[in-house]
């Protein structure tokens, strides 16, 4: 065959270019390990995500000292959970698997993009360096209210992270002279243990007792309150652990109402 | 009776079919065009007269419409006038030809009016599904089977011209296939391969599916399946550009084509590498391993050679016309070329945004970098550069030779043409950057409104506001392009028969056939070829994800895209909140 010279230099430059690229890739790949999303994870009944023990409770669990998982679910037309929150300079492996049709799950300006497949669970495992704040698009048509398919990843400091749940239960009311009960459970999923303080404010009354909660454990603390202190009356109260809050109105009452069915 | 040599002159008959499916391709331009500007006026926010839901039904509307009968109707009108061209004889039989363009016009009206039926009340029929129809979005029965009569339609095209190469070859035993009909038949063996892939997702899942036949599908199969299509069928819209880029553009430069046996070398690697690599599209498809994913990469790379090959012989064609038309100097002979025949400069145009697609797509085809630009604005600015440009203006500018060619009325304005393809040029230049630019951003493709509540894109340079701009901008030219462009073919159909048309002549070769070792010729061992490395790249990706998903999927329920589904949604957002999934298996269940 004849081939102009030039183009035979042509030719063997197109050539170098290509195995070029090929190689650099591969060095993405294998030397700085940037991984692709693949077939490692099992599939998924898409109709019994709610008996999945990781998405029937979209969340971020700590499984390391810097290591996350977080189950994600992408469905029409949300994500959850919704913010994700992470602590910086954490490794966080993102599962995320859809219901119903294909989505995708983007953090917008970064390379964290997957496809989300029904019957599929795309992973992919990010660090994280820096505290930040960044969107998250659903980039794949999923119907008519795509557009609107947003949600929010928090990469917050690492001494602001926690994860502590607060649950309270309060008496709405009682009569003068019976104790109020405020039962709080405060939950650490975390794996280290968690030294705070539970606070509870009543009327001008601050009850405070330190807890120490093992990683994974929940305790609760009970405050018993007399209403006689109190008096008669509406009393607004507030528990805070660490940055969370929960409060109510305690009513106490000289005689009860009766109640109507009685 | 005729003093000229034109090709309506040689061939009547053959020149009222290449006619028609042009015209219909130019139909096709025209709705796909309208459908254009509204979305870009909607999506940047500068005029929103539809509403968001139905953004979607008009972008299937400007994707099919563009992508499969604009590109594909111009392709059989060229591929015809190639192998009668170069073969210097007729069809065989004109009633079979006319028999694959009705079924090819059936099947996309089919399509298409069950597309355009998404914009009203009237009807449940509806298939706002987009180019991709990626399930469980479901479509009308009557798109899938639109577009598989349009398939068969291309199909039986491919028999045709293959019949009469048979025949030819009969009466010149000894002859080197023609170039212009050696293209055609390697790019119809690519598509016969490429279009099982499509052929198997539609008849044997997503109809029956859709007919309700089956209870579910398997997503990632029919979506592999779509894939195994939808990358060569990009190289079925460039290869009529390229044949119009080796055979006419030297001819307009004033030259010959520089090398008959690289162009079929191009040809022959186009085929036996195009389909091989659509996973590359699926590189963020969870449920397939990284090593196909690797496979598909290494045979797109592989695919750059054919067109780092065209570019050479297309530029130094150009530069040998250049000289035969008195250019000298290393860049000085650029100055000699004909600029001021929209012909030329229309390919010339497109061919330079070609080189610039050609760099995107190096990136698309990255499969680690990848990840930060899929799915994103990014890919839309890259086949705007590819198919919107490369192909679609080289097709617009191929049309001012080719109208003359197969209406006998000389071309209405020349200067309008040249003014045409500058302005597309130009428009493309803003909105394609822009839309790069955004991407790069993480703005997505295939959205309605770019807009979010909870963040904003930041734009190290420029702001999200001026890529709006440029976009609509961008959009707003290539408008007005259409526009002229359609004034010259009304123009031209207006015009008076006339006799001095230039002759139906093509390139010569500075190195011909003769050089060419007659292995190229070998259409079988290429076939063959092309089969195995398709074995070899699919067979396991798809014997993986029938065995993890099964043939027919988990449970998955159908999402029926249509104007009734509008209000089921609000449904589903409400129950949503409250966090149950049932609300998915009510929408299955009231479909």
């Amino acid at each position: 065959m004849n081939v102009h010279t030039y183009e035979k230099v042509w030719l063997i430059g197109a050539m170098v270019l290509i195995v070029g690229f090929i190689v650099t890739i591969t060095y993405g790949s294998v030397g700085l390990g940037i991984a692709m999303v693949d077939d490692s994870e099992e599939t998924i009944e898409p109709s019994e995500l709610d008996e999945d023990e990781r998405f029937a409770d979209p969340r971020v669990e700590q499984v390391g000292e810097n290591e996350y998982e977080a189950y994600v679910v992408a469905q029409t037309f949300i994500f959850q959970p919704d913010p994700i929150e992470v602590p910086a300079g954490s490794e966080v492996t993102f599962y995320v698997t859809s219901p119903d049709v294909i989505h995708s799950f983007s953090i917008v300006g970064t390379n964290v993009n997957t496809m989300v497949i029904p019957g599929e669970v795309a992973a992919m495992t990010v660090e994280f360096d820096e505290p930040g704040e960044y969107g998250v698009v659903c980039n794949e048509y999923c119907g008519s209210g795509h557009h609107t398919m947003e949600g929010e990843l928090h990469v917050v400091p690492d001494e602001e992270f926690d994860m502590t749940e607060l649950s309270v239960e309060a008496d709405d009311e009682v009569e003068t002279g019976d104790e109020a009960t405020i039962e709080v459970e405060v939950e650490n999923r975390m794996l280290e243990a968690l030294e705070t303080t539970v606070a509870l404010e009543i009327g001008d009354e601050t009850l405070e007792e330190d807890v120490t909660i093992d990683g994974g454990e929940a305790e609760t603390t009970t405050f018993t309150i007399d209403s006689a202190d109190l008096g008669e009356g509406d009393h607004d109260w507030t528990v805070t652990v660490d940055d969370y809050e929960d409060s109510g109105t305690l009513t106490v009452a000289d005689e009860l109402e009766e109640d109507d069915d009685e | 009776m005729t003093m000229s040599n034109a090709y309506i002159d040689d061939f009547p008959a053959e020149a009222k079919l290449v006619r028609t499916a042009f015209y219909s391709s130019f139909l096709a331009l025209a709705l796909g065009g309208v459908f254009g500007i509204i979305q870009t006026l909607h999506r940047t926010g500068y005029y929103r007269f539809i509403d968001s839901a139905d953004y979607y039904t008009v972008l299937t509307a400007h994707g099919v419409f563009l992508v499969i009968s604009f590109t594909i109707f111009f392709l059989v009108g060229v591929f015809t006038w190639a192998i009668t061209t170069s073969l210097d004889r007729g069809v065989e039989d004109l009633r079979f030809s006319w028999g694959w363009y009705g079924l090819m016009a059936t099947g996309i009206t089919l399509s298409g009016v069950a597309i355009l039926a998404g914009f009203t009340d009237a009807t449940d029929i509806s298939a706002s599904v987009l180019f991709t129809f990626y399930a469980p979005l479901q479509a009308h029965p009557m798109f899938y089977l639109g577009l598989v009569l349009f398939v068969v339609g291309t199909w039986l095209a491919g028999a045709d011209w293959f019949r009469s190469w048979w025949a030819w070859k009969q009466e010149n035993p000894d002859s080197r296939i023609p170039l212009p009909t050696f293209m055609v038949l390697t790019t119809m063996l690519m598509w016969y391969i490429a279009t099982l892939g499509v052929a198997a997702a539609i008849l044997l899942f997503l109809l029956p599916w859709s007919l309700g036949l089956v209870d579910s599908v398997n997503p990632l199969l029919t979506r592999t399946l779509f894939w195994f299509f939808g990358h060569p069928v990009v190289y079925f819209w460039l290869m009529p550009a390229y044949m119009m880029w080796y055979v006419l553009l030297p001819k307009v430069s004033g030259g010959k084509l520089f090398s008959d046996p690289l162009a079929r070398v191009v040809f022959v690697l186009f085929l036996i590498l195009s389909v091989p690599t659509g996973i590359h599209h699926q590189y963020l498809d969870p449920g397939i391993a990284e090593g196909f994913k690797f496979i598909a990469m290494t045979n797109t790379m592989f695919l750059l050679l054919p067109s780092l090959l065209t570019a050479f012989t297309v530029v130094a064609s150009m530069e040998h016309g250049a000289r035969q038309r008195g250019g000298e100097g290393y860049f000085g002979w650029l100055t000699a070329l004909p600029w001021r025949d929209p012909v030329f400069t229309g390919m010339a145009l497109a061919g330079l945004m070609f080189a610039a697609a050609g760099f995107s797509g190096m990136i698309n085809a990255g499969m680690n970098i990848n990840y930060l630009v899929h799915n994103t604005f990014w890919v839309v600015g890259h086949f705007h550069l590819t198919v919107g440009t490369a192909v679609a203006l080289t097709f617009m500018a191929v049309t001012y030779w080719f109208l003359p060619q197969i209406t006998g009325r000389a071309l209405w304005s020349r200067s309008v043409a040249l003014g045409q393809v500058v302005l597309w040029f130009v428009g493309m230049t803003f909105m394609s950057n822009a839309m790069h630019r955004g991407g790069l951003l993480g703005v997505p493709r295939r959205t309605a409104e770019p807009q979010y509540d909870g963040f904003e894109f930041e734009a190290a340079v420029g702001s999200m506001g001026e890529l709006q701009a440029q976009i609509a901008l961008g959009g707003i030219l290539l408008t007005l392009s259409l526009v002229l462009f359609f004034a010259n073919v009304f123009g031209t159909a207006l015009n008076g028969r006339s006799d001095e048309l230039p002759a139906n002549e093509y390139a010569g070769t500075l190195s011909g056939p003769e050089d060419a070792p007659l292995v190229l010729d070998n259409l079988k061992l290429w076939t063959a070829i092309a089969v195995v490395l398709v074995i070899f790249a699919y067979t396991f990706p798809l014997l993986s994800i029938v065995d993890r998903g099964g043939l027919f999927g988990p449970d998955i329920n159908p999402l029926p895209v249509s104007l009734e589904t509008v209000h089921l949604l609000a449904f589903v957002l409400e129950s949503h909140v409250t966090g149950t999934l049932e609300s998915i298996a009510w929408l299955g269940v009231n479909r």
